[in-house]
């Protein structure tokens, strides 16, 4: 089978300087102000007043009564359920135990909430604004460019994606342009990232968007959910748990243990 | 998988877990851009180039094996190749380091390749 030729290009080497280099400098150095930015725009847990900090603790109370019951012996855990259920029942731990029963306020109207919402915005922010100025800065300055070879083959259809800008017909995929290595490095710089700024960095936009998706704990104080609703649910998780202990059993589970 | 009696006797603590996890990853991914810069100065192409990244990161997992957990996990009293007095899953601790990496891996190889080579 005949080989195909190699096509190879004589390219300037002051490619790597003007286009290669800078593009990574920019690429890690806007990694890292994005991240000093988060951790500057961070804004503080905001005072809750004593009313509302009651009743979010003693939820959380019920939720760990619920997950740890089974070091608790079973008179302990008894006594601990039914002053829950009671309490939570009687809505003694609401913040106004006179709006039981009404439809919660519209979340838009809290003042509270706005500032949530007001903080998600600054963080999408920080993520979009140096992306486009970059990819901005990069195809005004070098589109058309062909700076480098990839080490493996690509099919035809990335030529359009990595040739942006450089209208050869011939030319191997593997030939890639300026804005496709501005691509590799928002993929692969993670690792330079974390070896920079600590794992717990805020400079990859693709590891952000990761922790948006997971679970957030502040939603379950959020606005707009009933708090007796969740008073009540609670106190119904607790009432069916069937108690068993740590402890049952454990002079068996010691004679077995020191069993020569 | 132990029940759920026995994780209530000798519970599992989830920050150790997070912790191992977080310090694997941080591993794996730096690992991976070094194996990328060799690969590159090694002037690999395509197929020996991914090899190349197979054959050492399951290289990195066996000496991470080897060298922190054998020790601890088979005076346990744990078959050996079997990491879970560390890990969640085996799973996690040996192919993981393929996907955590492959992006650094890549973006290292090219730019030294076409240092070196092109």
């Amino acid at each position: 089978m005949a080989q195909v030729p190699m096509q190879t290009i004589h390219r300037d080497p002051q490619l790597f300087y003007w286009i290669l280099f800078p593009i990574t400098i920019v690429m890690i150095l806007t990694g890292m102000l994005r991240h000093y930015a988060t951790v500057l725009m961070a804004s503080d847990p905001k005072k809750l007043d004593q009313k509302a900090m009651r009743e979010q603790r003693a939820l959380l109370h019920g939720m760990n009564l619920r997950a740890n019951y089974h070091v608790l012996s079973k008179p302990s855990f008894t006594a601990r359920r039914d002053a829950l259920i009671t309490a939570f029942e009687s809505g003694a731990y609401l913040k106004d135990p006179d709006s039981r029963g009404q439809p919660p306020p519209n979340p838009m109207s809290d003042p509270n909430a706005m500032e949530g919402m007001m903080g998600m915005m600054k963080n999408q922010m920080a993520m979009i604004i140096p992306n486009t100025l970059i990819m901005s800065w990069i195809n005004a300055f070098f589109s058309g460019y062909v700076i480098m070879k990839l080490p493996f083959p690509l099919t035809i259809k990335f030529k359009s994606m990595l040739q942006a800008g450089v209208a050869t017909r011939d030319m191997d995929p593997r030939w890639m342009s300026s804005i496709s290595w501005y691509f590799l490095c928002i993929f692969g710089l993670q690792s330079v990232f974390n070896f920079l700024l600590g794992s717990e960095n805020a400079a990859n936009q693709m590891a952000q968007q990761m922790n948006q998706i997971g679970p957030q704990a502040g939603q379950m104080f959020g606005p707009g959910v009933d708090p007796n609703k969740q008073f009540l649910a609670e106190a119904e998780n607790l009432a069916v748990i069937e108690h068993h202990s740590v402890l049952d059993g454990v002079e068996q589970r010691l004679l077995e243990g020191i069993k020569m | 998988m132990p029940s759920e009696q026995e994780l209530q006797i000798s519970p599992i603590v989830q920050e150790s877990v997070m912790h191992n996890s977080r310090t694997l990853y941080n591993l794996q991914s730096l690992t991976a851009s070094l194996f990328g810069v060799s690969a590159g100065i090694l002037g690999l192409e395509s197929y020996s180039g991914f090899l190349f990244y197979l054959v050492f990161s399951l290289l990195t997992a066996v000496l991470v094996y080897v060298l922190r957990v054998a020790p601890t996990s088979l005076a346990g009293g744990k078959p050996p190749l079997d990491t879970s007095r560390y890990f969640r899953s085996p799973f996690e601790f040996w192919t993981g380091g393929l996907m955590n990496g492959l992006a650094g891996y890549i973006l290292t190889w090219t730019l030294f390749y076409g240092l070196v080579r092109a």
